[in-house]
């Protein structure tokens, strides 16, 4: 006893995100010309809303739906480790891509994403994994800039 | 007999051999387009226009409408095989589709979508073909109040799809209704929770929303499960539907037709409600509505006939009253004007032949669509015999090109990322999505009719209730909310009793 | 279809006989192709006039460049001017403007205002119309001010936020009328149609929106025309009196034009300029322009400038009287 179980956390952090949302509702400037409803009210409602559920699953009795994560926690193996690691290296790297994709270009980028990623989850096949991740982004890059017209930035690529 | 001589009529222009042809390349571009994740059909439509400048306006229009239809009917393609939904409207596929592909289902689930998208666009057609003309006047019924009605009517079903806690489930939709309001307030041009930043001003895309929780949050899922080391290959499994099967989703398919094209005939509607309208009432009505969301072939087959026939369903406010209800149907409703044809009251009158050739052609088209589609299912499963590490990563590749084509932003694509994290915390502590994603859609348009119609009103709540529409309306939502809790309870204990001796 | 096809034909050799000397005699030219921004998602009304005025100037041989169609939406317009705004000096890149321009940086939501950027030309416009439906009791615009003015509560639907075109149309018309401006009831609904569906079904007693807009329902006699914002009537709708006729001092421009990123060399500026010139009395501008519904207005850079100031002034005394000036 003693601990809190993960959704009494969620609960608290979802209060604290409810108050700082109702926050910003009440500064949600007045229309100059009065409205039955302004902007402010709906945002108000949603905010007092979350807080309630927030309060309720609080307080709610654990169903027993959480064992998952706590059977996780325990097996807290190497494999396990390695896992969270693969989620936040995809993280970072879409990250990464978002901030390069306009100066290195759509096909560049992609291609070193798809690549990447691939060769990070454990696919060795390394003709394989080159061929399609340059293959795949030049194909759309081409059907997309040349068929419809949409541009994509060329970056580097003289194409 | 006005309808058959029209139908008569309208087969006479959409059978040129011209026509046929344009029917064809369009569905065939519309189906690519909407399998691809992130091309939308709607650039591919703007592309268009110059080159249906110089057509034959019927022609013009048979044409686009058909990659407009095309795309709706090929977008469940990525929906159910990969989770990351083509085009909108099909996002609601995804719901059901996906766990079927997960069990080894992936070809019965894709045949389905193909037969219920085609009986969707067929209904549609002949509803169409019936009783168009009159169809106007059903549109113009519903004012801001009806919206309210009908988008609260569409939100009463948070409850039915929050499976296991319907306190998560109403969090998640309350959470939903927070992401749609984001941007400028339509009925008073102010900012709200933009954080002073101009990418936010015109609020978040849906897709954008989509792509993250469902698409890339599975990935994240995916990989935190250790679902990628092994080169475990998934199956397609049957194409074909057992007589039972086709019984089963019979009714399904009936509703979700009817319904999806009476809500696309309402311009301030469209596919994606529609879909998600159709969903949430199979849920409701169905005996076993509790496997809904863990691969129900119902759940594919009332989103995809009701999305396909509200696709239909647009073409009356679009040509009858010249009002587009969608993004696409917005470029249609440009490219007509640019083709010196202008939709309105007077189209029946004026140009009888492209009101009644389309229609006429979207019946052909969705022939074509099923004829195109169904060969091509086990070329489309074999993507998931792609090894898992490849097929994730490319996945990923997938969704950043949805949605950076929506606008060309980097910012969508952080904000992608955002939602992809969400998707995955979600999915950890048993948050259903399908809520958050309902409300997202009807949450704005929920609150901008209600206050729409208190403004015209002066403030008055009763508007809501002297509206025979929009009464009859809540009374449903409000059926529909209260009538399981007596229902099901009785339903239990008689089937408890009939269970007992046996 | 023949027709139509012969006619471009005729209008392109038509138009390389006149524009090939003319564009020899520029001592400035496009060396790229040029970015031509339509600062929205595509089917709107800036997308419709870049896409069209690009195939114009592309079936007219107008410019020995393509000019390449790019949608930057967001923030109504903002993220692209923002976007313009820092390419300073690039001959190379053109965007579509309406009133937005001026409106949106006026209530606080754009950093940059149409002072930062070059005019190029005005093009073409249209203005502002009074709908209601073919029983109402109102038959002239004055009935129906005269209607808002004992009960400030009946309903006009318009087809954007308030403080946008629809909204500044119908406030100065009443403010000129003599009505307060911020008496007005006004609904905002997301697009014309939608508005002008919402009258037909009853749900409001009248609608704002764009005369070109509302030439098909106008045409199908469900609805009526009370008053338009033009100087004198339109040649497309001779039977709609404008606001004059009926006593009150008051035009609306909704104008289209095409301008370019701050201080555009001035020869590159004499060149668009020019080159929109001839575009508009090309034959096949005057189909594109039939089609559409849309009326000549052309100004060059110069007039366009005098006349943006003039509006900006404008619009931010009626924003003042409804108390939504921001900036």
């Amino acid at each position: 006893m003693g601990r809190i179980s993960s959704n009494q956390i969620i609960a608290l952090i979802m209060a604290a995100f409810s108050v700082a949302y109702l926050i910003g509702a009440y500064n949600i400037p007045a229309f100059p010309i009065p409205r039955p409803i302004d902007s402010d009210l709906i945002p108000k409602v949603l905010g007092f809303s979350m807080l309630v559920l927030s309060v309720i699953l609080f307080f709610q009795r654990d169903k027993g739906e959480e064992r998952d994560a706590a059977a996780q926690d325990t097996e807290e193996t190497a494999r396990h480790r390695r896992r969270v690691i693969e989620v936040l290296v995809t993280i970072v790297a879409v990250g990464v891509y978002a901030a390069v994709l306009r100066s290195a270009g759509f096909v560049l980028a992609s291609a070193l994403l798809v690549g990447g990623l691939a060769w990070f989850y454990g696919f060795r096949r390394i003709f394989w994994n080159i061929g399609v991740s340059i293959g795949v982004p030049l194909a759309l890059y081409l059907i997309m800039t040349r068929g419809m017209d949409i541009f994509l930035p060329p970056g580097i690529l003289p194409i | 007999m006005e309808a058959f001589d029209s139908l008569i009529y309208g087969f006479g222009i959409a059978l040129q051999p011209g026509n046929i042809m344009y029917v064809f390349i369009g569905v065939l571009a519309g189906t690519i387009i909407g399998m691809l994740p992130g091309l939308g059909p709607i650039s591919a439509l703007a592309l268009m226009i110059p080159i249906t400048f110089s057509m034959d306006p019927a022609s013009g229009l048979i044409l686009m409408a058909g990659v407009y239809y095309g795309a709706i009917f090929g977008g469940s393609t990525s929906s159910i095989l990969l989770n990351a939904p083509g085009v909108a409207g099909t996002v609601a596929t995804s719901f059901d589709g996906y766990p079927l592909a997960r069990q080894g289902k992936a070809g019965k689930a894709l045949a389905l979508a193909a037969y219920a998208s085609f009986i969707g666009g067929t209904v549609s057609v002949i509803g169409l073909m019936l009783i168009a003309p009159s169809l106007a006047s059903v549109a113009v019924s519903f004012g801001p109040a009806e919206y309210f009605a009908l988008m609260v009517l569409g939100l009463t079903a948070v409850v039915s799809l929050s499976d296991k806690s319907l306190v998560k489930g109403l969090m998640a939709a309350v959470l939903g209704v927070m992401i749609s309001i984001v941007g400028l307030d339509r009925q008073t041009g102010t900012e709200r929770y933009t954080l002073d930043m101009l990418e936010l001003v015109q609020g978040i895309d849906f897709l954008v929303v989509a792509l993250g929780i469902f698409a890339l949050g599975e990935v994240f899922a995916m990989l935190l499960a250790g679902d990628n080391g092994s080169h475990q290959r998934q199956k397609i499994g049957s194409l074909k539907l057992s007589r039972s099967e086709a019984k089963e989703i019979a009714g399904p398919v009936t509703r979700g037709s009817v319904l999806g094209f009476f809500v696309g005939v309402l311009p301030g509607a469209g596919a994606t409600i529609a879909s998600f309208l159709a969903y949430g009432m199979e849920k409701r009505i169905a005996r076993d509505g509790d496997s809904f969301g863990k691969g129900n072939p119902k759940g594919v087959a009332a989103p995809e006939s009701a999305n396909n026939a509200a696709c239909g369903g647009s073409f009356v406010p679009l040509l009858t009253l010249g009002v587009p209800g969608s993004g696409s149907t917005a470029v249609l409703l440009g490219a007509l004007l640019v083709m010196g044809v202008t939709p309105g009251p007077l189209m029946l009158e004026q140009r009888p032949d492209v009101f009644w050739g389309v229609i006429a052609s979207m019946y052909v088209g969705n022939i074509f669509l099923l004829l195109l589609n169904l060969p091509l299912i086990p070329l489309m499963a074999r993507i998931l015999e792609i090894p898992r590490p490849l097929l994730l990563s490319l996945i990923v590749l997938f969704c950043m090109i949805g949605v950076y084509g929506l606008k060309f932003s980097s910012f969508d694509l952080y904000l992608l990322l955002i939602f992809g994290i969400l998707g995955l915390l979600m999915k950890l502590y048993g948050f259903p999505s399908a809520p958050l994603i309902l409300a997202l859609i009807l949450g704005d348009l929920m609150e901008e009719n209600m206050r729409r119609a208190l403004q015209i009103s002066n403030g008055d709540w009763m508007t809501f209730v002297n509206k025979p529409i929009s009464l009859t309306l809540l009374i449903i939502a409000f059926l529909s909310l209260f009538l399981p809790m007596i229902i099901k309870p009785i339903r239990r204990r008689f089937a408890g009793k009939r269970q007992q001796p046996a | 279809m023949g027709i139509a096809f012969r006619g471009i034909l005729k209008a392109s050799l038509l138009s390389l006989l006149i524009a090939a000397p003319a564009a020899a005699q520029a001592d400035w030219q496009p060396t790229r192709p040029v970015e031509y921004i339509a600062p929205a998602n595509p089917g709107g009304g800036w997308d419709t006039l870049v896409r069209s005025t690009a195939r114009v100037i592309q079936e007219e041989k107008l410019a020995p460049v393509n000019f390449a169609a790019i949608n930057i939406p967001g923030g109504g317009g903002a993220i692209a001017w923002a976007q313009i705004a820092a390419d300073r000096g690039n001959p190379h890149k053109l965007f579509a403007a309406s009133p937005p321009l001026i409106l949106i940086p006026l209530s606080g939501r754009s950093r940059v205002t149409h002072q930062d950027f070059t005019p190029i030309a005005r093009l073409i416009t249209d203005y502002s119309i009074i709908l209601v439906t073919k029983d109402s009791p109102f038959q002239t615009v004055n009935d129906l001010f005269d209607a808002m003015r004992d009960d400030p509560t009946i309903s006009i639907g318009g087809g954007s936020a308030p403080g946008s075109m629809d909204h500044i149309s119908i406030a100065s018309a009443a403010s000129a009328a003599g009505l307060q401006p911020n008496q007005i009831n006004y609904i905002a609904f997301s697009g014309g149609g939608e508005a002008m569906v919402s009258l037909l079904g009853g749900h409001v007693r009248a609608v704002i929106t764009g005369a070109g807009e509302s030439q098909a329902q106008l045409a199908g006699g469900e609805l009526r025309a009370l008053a338009v914002s033009s100087p004198e009537r339109m040649a497309i709708l001779p039977d709609v009196p404008t606001f004059r006729e009926q006593g009150i001092d008051y035009t609306f421009d909704i104008w289209r034009g095409i301008m370019g990123t701050p201080d555009m060399p001035a020869e590159a500026v004499a060149y668009y300029q020019d080159m929109y010139a001839r575009m508009m009395e090309s034959e096949s501008w005057a189909k594109t322009r039939d089609q559409l519904g849309w009326i000549d207005a052309y100004q060059n850079s110069e007039d366009f400038a005098r006349f943006l100031d003039e509006q900006q002034a404008q619009f931010r005394a009626v924003l003042g009287e409804l108390g939504m000036l921001q900036n």
